[in-house]
């Protein structure tokens, strides 16, 4: 049963209930962590220090051990990331199928100022990244979770235009 | 496209892309293999799986039912985790596996949790397959409402439990002993083997590693026959293998085909040849991490042994192909990044090697390269062999290697482009158009664009 502080935890009180059942299915707690994580992620579209401490307590480990982690997985955002957040692959098979110009691309249209990872707007975080396993579809990108592939102008403005 | 003369059973409907969902799974006679194993003694499934000859998919090509056999008499609890973090670059056919076949994992887990004597078994994906573990998760669910895993697998009074675990974007958490340092909630470190994790794995206890594909391939041996997965043999590979092939090719993808498939039939035959009529540059034929081969080695044989005697590796089984307007430098120094920011840091020669080599390539590629930064790079990298250079056998895990032998290769095969470019002062592959959609060429005054740095 959790504790009824965890309930009051302003981040991860209210999805205790389903955090508690993730934790119960592994053999030490600890396990937990990457799950859990990712709960704190999705509740704020980023990781803030207080997260990190909300998941140290429910896992039972301390802060720093939390930070160490979500330090070490790049898909973990340690600053707050546009409304919708859009990781573009850049590795071999996506670069040499136009991965640079998909880049340029977004970054232009999008409303992105040189050197900037969120668009002026706020609407769209952009970050180039390594594989994600869409080779064969290159170029792709995920844009929140779902996986987009073999990109081309107009199908990135069917996509990126639907959302607000 | 030529006639295949083998019936496909991994994803014989793969342009279709549908899951198949439990009801179906079972009208197409889906877990007869469980049924089966929980028929057999656990030693006779390991009998079964060696016989068959099945090697590990996931890059090492490591015989399953021998790895099985290395387990500790008597030791329990044990566990089973299948390599879903699938990171290799250039390797994506785990995805279609679980998102269109994903009861047919379950029914190989189900099997391989039988044969080796484990009660828990742990799908560890890499986190940016979303869909994949959603689908996982929702599969695992109706196994469990089927009855088929959980405290009494179809009433046999056996136990089987899946725990569908997402990673968060780490490309070393492939491998093995990583993936469990982070499935135990760590930093995804590697660890010094031995111990293997067979014998000391998770929380410390015996566990059984293999790739997705590896623990798909179990029901197919056990209902069709180890017979029947030896028919399709080249030297030591035996049964059908999952090829990803992309880049250049006009019909990239991921092909099923016999392991006895050269690669001038894999490019020319099944993938519809080099894009545009363009010639073929190099070919890289087990994931980014090995060493590439040249278009006069087209008829090299696709099995572990074939790909090893030309000189490089099948690893993942993902074929990169790369046309003229490559620049074999530029390439290099994409992977560089690559492993410089994959390293994990523990070694080093891994850590310090990874960042100094793409140092020197980003130098190179932008015409600020000179002859000593070649000697020094292969100094570091060695000639794409193993044990050669500062990195390759001198680092925990073998990301180290990865990283130093497409640089050595490169360096090898194309060694006067390295010089062109120092002599030049520039790359000399400019207004290359990269870009193609919809079977063209986007941006037409695109210019030669600078590897991305760090
Ligand atoms: C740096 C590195 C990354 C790896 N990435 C993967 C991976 O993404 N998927 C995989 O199955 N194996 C990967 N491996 C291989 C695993 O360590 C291990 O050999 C494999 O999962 C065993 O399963 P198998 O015998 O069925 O192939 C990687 C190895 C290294 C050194
Ligand atoms: S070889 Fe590289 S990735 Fe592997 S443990 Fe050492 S530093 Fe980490």
């Amino acid at each position: 049963m959790p504790s009824e502080r965890l309930r009051t935890l302003p981040i991860l009180g209210d999805r205790i209930g389903e955090i508690e059942q993730i934790c119960a299915k592994y053999p030490e707690r600890r396990s937990a962590i990457l799950p859990v994580l990712w709960i704190a992620q999705k509740q704020e579209g980023w990781i803030s220090e207080d997260a990190m401490k909300e998941v140290a307590e429910v896992v039972g480990v301390t802060a720093a051990e939390v930070y160490e982690v979500v330090s070490f997985y790049t898909m973990f955002h340690q600053h707050p990331v546009g409304r919708h957040h859009i990781a573009l692959c850049k590795t071999l098979s996506c670069a040499v199928c136009g991965a640079h110009e998909v880049s340029a691309y977004i970054r232009e249209k999008y409303g992105f100022d040189a050197g900037k990872s969120i668009s002026r707007d706020g609407r769209f975080s952009i970050e180039e990244v390594e594989c994600i396993g869409a080779c064969t579809e290159a170029p792709a990108m995920l844009v929140g979770e779902k996986l987009h592939g073999d990109l081309t102008p107009k199908s990135i403005d069917d996509v990126l235009g639907k959302l607000d | 496209m030529p006639v295949d003369t083998f019936e496909k059973v991994y994803l014989p409907n793969i342009e279709r892309g549908e899951t198949e969902w439990l009801e179906e799974y079972r009208k197409q006679g889906g877990y007869e293999a469980t049924r089966m194993a929980l028929e057999m003694a656990p030693e006779k499934i390991v009998e079964v799986v060696k016989d068959s000859g099945l090697r590990g998919r996931g890059g090492a090509g490591f015989p399953a039912g021998m790895k099985w056999s290395f387990l500790p008499k008597g030791v329990y609890p044990r566990y089973l985790t299948v390599n879903a973090d699938e990171s290799e670059p250039g390797t994506c056919k785990d995805r279609p596996l679980m998102e269109q076949r994903p009861h047919t994992l379950i029914d190989g887990i189900i099997c391989t949790c039988l044969a080796i004597e484990s009660e828990l078994a742990f799908i560890y994906i890499r986190g940016e397959y979303y869909n994949s573990a959603d689908i996982m998760q929702k599969a695992v669910d109706e196994a469990y409402e089927a009855g088929l895993l959980g405290d009494d697998v179809l009433g046999s009074g056996r136990k089987v439990h899946v725990v569908v675990h997402s990673g968060a974007g780490a490309y070393i958490c492939g491998e093995e002993t990583a993936l469990l340092t982070s499935l135990e909630g760590y930093r995804g470190y590697p660890k010094l083997k031995p111990p293997f994790p067979a014998v000391s794995g998770l929380y410390g206890k015996p566990t059984i590693i293999n790739n997705v594909e590896t623990i798909v391939s179990v029901p197919f041996i056990l209902t069709k026959g180890a017979e029947w997965f030896k028919s399709f043999t080249h030297e030591r590979s035996t049964g059908l293998r999952l090829y990803s092939v992309s880049g250049h090719v006009n019909k990239p993808g991921v092909y099923e085909l016999p392991m006895t498939v050269t690669l001038r039939e894999m490019i020319y035959d099944y993938c519809g040849g080099i894009r545009n009529g363009h010639d073929l540059k190099f070919v890289i034929p087990g994931g980014s991490s090995v060493p590439w081969l040249l278009p006069d080695q087209l008829d090299t044989v696709m099995s572990m042994e074939g790909v090893q005697a030309a000189g490089s590796f099948l690893g993942s089984a993902a074929v990169m192909v790369l046309d003229h307007t490559v620049c074999p430098v530029w390439a290099v120094t994409n992977l560089g990044a690559f492993y410089r920011h994959e390293s994990c840091g523990q070694c080093t020669p891994c850590r310090e090697g990874a960042a100094w080599m793409h140092k020197i390539l980003l130098r190179l590629e932008n015409g600020q390269g000179t002859m000593e930064d070649l000697d020094t790079l292969a100094s570091i990298a060695g000639d794409g062999t193993p044990n050669t250079g500062m990195i390759s056998g001198r680092s925990i895990c073998a990301l180290g290697d990865a990283a130093a032998w497409p640089v050595g290769s490169a360096l090898k095969l194309f060694r006067e482009e390295f010089e062109e470019h120092v002599k030049l002062g520039h790359c000399p592959y400019k207004n290359k158009r990269y870009w193609m959609a919809d079977g063209k060429f986007v941006n037409e005054t695109f210019e030669h664009h600078p590897a991305w740095g760090h």
